[in-house]
C-alpha cells in the first residue's frame, strides 16, 4: 500500500488524478471497514490519499448567506461552533455519531462521502439543501438531493474531492431524532431530520424533512412537506400519515425488519414534530 | 530546512510505504520508522512499550485504546502513526506526577473496574471529559463517556469516581494543565 500525504488541496487533486487511491479524513470510517474487508480475505490494498495535513480543509465559516463546513471539519467541530437554531439537528446528529473519540477525529464531509443508509449526518444535510463543493478535472456545486445517488454511492467521482460543504441561513429550526437498539454508540434503526419554518402566530411556513436508514440512500418526504404548510405546528404530529412515507423502501437486516423501520420512521417523524412544536430545549 | 520539513516535502507529492515519524509522547519525542499502515495504537505499544493503552476492539467501538492528542481525547486504534507526527500525545503512563493524578486515585477509592482492562481507557476519557467540561448531571457523564464500554459493568462506580474527581478539587479547567505539568516534570526528572 503506498501512502499520499500532501499538504495543499492542489497537490492532492493531482494526486487523485493520477492514481487509484481512497480519500482518508479522519479515517474513522476507512480503516474499521478495511480492516474488516481484509480480515474477512479481501486481498486489496488500494492507496491512500491523507487529507488531514491540507490546512484549507479546516473549520466551519460562516459566509453571510450560508455556513460552509470544511472536508476536514470535525463533529466536534461542529457541536463547538456558533450556529443559528436551523443547525439544532444536525449538532444532535453529531452528538450521536459514535461516542466523543469518534466525534474528535470523524468529519461530516467524510460521513456523506461513505453514503451509509444509516449515516446520521446525511437526512440533517438533505433536510438543510445543502450543497457540495466537489473538486476535480470540473468543479462544481452538486445539491445533496443529486449528491447521494445510491447505495453508499454519490456524485464523488474516482477524480474528485470534496472541499466542502455550504448550507444555506434560512430562518427556522432544525431538530433530529434518531432509534438505534440502546441510547448512544449505536447503529440508526430509522431516523428522521427537520427543518421547519413558522410564521408569528405558530402555523408551518415551510418544512423540509428527511428520512435516514429506511431506503438505499436517505430520502426527502415530499408529500409531507406539501400536507404541512399554512397548518399550525401543533397539530403537525397529526397530520402524518402512513401514505407520506409509502415511497421508502426499507430493509430486513440484523438491526430491524422492514415493517419495524416503517413503523420507526412514521412515528419518528410524529415526534420530531412534535418535539419542535415545543419551545426550544436547545441542545449542544 | 530541517530535515523533517523535507521529509514531509517528499511525502507530499512521492507516495510512500514506510515513514520515518516524530512522535511526541508525554513530552519526550521519540523518531521511528513505521510501515504506512501502522495504527498509533500499535506504534504506542509495540514499538515504544507503552503498553498502559490498552487494545480492546482494534474498531474504535470499546475506548480501551483512548488516548489525548493535542487536548482532545481520541480512539488510538483508528489512527496511523503518520498521521499524528508533531502532536502532543498523552497517554496513561503520562497521567500521574509522583502522586497519582486525581482521576486515577478517585477511581481507586470508588473501586471504578473489576478486572481492570477498559481503565486505563475510561481514566483518559474521563480526563478529557472532565476538561471539556460537559459534566452537569450523571446523565450528561454517562452521554460523554458513552464511547467507552467496560464488560464487568462498573459504570455506576466510573460516574462516581469522575464526580468525585471534579468534587475534590480537580478543577475543570485544570485536568489537562495537571496532566501537562506532570509530563513536564517528568520529563525534567529524566533530563
Ligand atoms: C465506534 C464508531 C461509531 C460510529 N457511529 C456512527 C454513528 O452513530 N452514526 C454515523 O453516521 N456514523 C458513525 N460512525 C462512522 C464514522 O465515524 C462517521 O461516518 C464519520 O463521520 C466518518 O468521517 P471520517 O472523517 O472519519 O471519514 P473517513 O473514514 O476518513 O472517510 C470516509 C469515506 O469518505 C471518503 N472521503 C472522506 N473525505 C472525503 C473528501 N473530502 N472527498 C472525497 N471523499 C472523501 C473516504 O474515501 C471514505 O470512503 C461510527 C464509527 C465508529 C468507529
Ligand atoms: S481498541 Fe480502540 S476502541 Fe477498541
Amino acid at each position: 500500500m503506498r501512502y499520499f500525504q500532501p499538504a495543499t488541496l492542489d497537490e492532492a487533486l493531482a494526486i487523485r488524478r493520477g492514481n487509484d487511491v481512497v480519500p482518508l479524513a479522519g479515517a474513522t470510517d476507512v480503516y474499521p471497514a478495511r480492516a474488516g474487508r481484509r480480515a474477512w480475505g479481501d486481498p486489496t490494498h488500494k492507496d491512500v490519499l491523507d487529507l488531514s495535513r491540507i490546512e484549507a480543509l479546516r473549520g466551519i465559516e460562516d459566509r453571510g448567506d450560508h455556513v460552509r463546513i470544511g472536508a476536514l471539519a470535525t463533529w466536534t467541530d461542529l457541536i463547538r461552533a456558533d450556529l443559528p437554531p436551523l443547525f439544532d439537528g444536525m449538532k444532535r446528529a453529531a452528538r450521536e455519531v459514535g461516542g466523543v473519540q469518534v466525534q474528535n477525529r470523524g468529519t461530516v464531509v467524510g460521513n456523506a462521502c461513505t453514503a451509509s443508509p444509516a449515516g446520521d449526518g446525511i437526512p440533517n444535510l438533505l433536510a438543510l439543501d445543502a450543497a457540495f463543493e466537489i473538486e476535480g478535472p470540473s468543479p462544481r456545486l452538486v445539491p445533496a438531493e443529486a449528491f447521494f445517488t445510491g447505495y453508499r454511492a454519490t456524485a464523488c467521482g474516482p477524480h474528485d474531492i470534496v472541499a466542502a460543504i455550504r448550507i444555506p441561513k434560512r430562518e427556522g429550526r432544525g431538530h433530529f431524532v434518531k432509534l438505534g437498539a440502546r441510547r448512544y454508540l449505536v447503529i440508526s434503526i430509522a431516523m428522521v431530520a427537520a427543518a421547519l419554518e413558522t410564521d408569528a402566530a405558530g402555523r408551518i411556513v415551510s418544512a423540509r424533512i428527511a428520512v435516514g436508514a429506511c431506503s438505499a440512500a436517505a430520502g426527502r418526504l415530499p408529500l409531507l412537506e406539501a400536507a404541512l404548510p399554512g397548518a399550525p405546528l401543533t397539530d403537525a404530529p397529526a397530520l402524518v400519515e402512513p401514505r407520506h412515507l409509502a415511497h421508502l423502501t426499507p430493509i430486513d437486516d440484523i438491526r430491524a425488519s422492514a415493517g419495524y423501520r416503517m413503523a420507526a420512521a412514521l412515528a419518528l417523524v410524529g415526534d420530531a414534530l412534535a418535539d419542535l412544536s415545543r419551545p426550544a430545549a436547545r441542545v449542544a | 530546512m530541517l530535515e523533517v520539513d523535507k521529509d514531509r516535502a517528499r511525502h507530499a507529492v512521492q507516495p510512500q510505504h514506510a515513514f520515518l515519524v516524530t512522535l511526541k509522547v508525554n513530552g519526550e519525542e521519540h523518531r521511528l520508522n513505521v510501515d504506512a499502515r501502522t495504527t498509533l495504537l500499535d506504534a504506542l505499544r509495540d514499538r515504544l512499550h507503552l503498553t498502559g493503552t490498552k487494545k480492546g476492539c482494534g474498531l474504535g467501538q470499546c475506548g480501551a485504546c483512548t488516548i489525548i492528542v493535542d487536548g482532545r481525547r481520541v480512539v488510538s486504534c483508528l489512527t496511523l502513526a503518520v498521521m499524528n507526527q508533531g502532536k502532543e500525545i498523552t497517554t496513561i503512563e503520562g497521567l500521574a506526577n509522583g502522586a497519582l493524578h486525581p482521576v486515577q486515585q478517585a477511581f481507586i477509592e470508588h473501586d471504578a473496574f473489576q478486572c481492570g482492562y477498559c481503565t486505563p481507557g475510561q481514566i483518559m476519557s474521563a480526563v478529557g471529559l472532565i476538561q471539556e467540561g460537559r459534566t452537569r448531571s450523571d446523565d450528561e457523564i454517562r452521554e460523554n463517556m458513552s464511547g467507552n464500554l467496560c464488560r464487568c459493568g462498573a459504570y455506576t462506580n466510573i460516574v462516581d469516581a469522575i464526580k468525585d474527581a471534579i468534587a475534590h478539587g480537580l478543577d475543570p479547567r485544570e485536568a489537562m494543565t495537571q496532566a501537562v505539568e506532570a509530563i513536564a516534570q517528568d520529563a525534567g526528572r529524566e533530563a
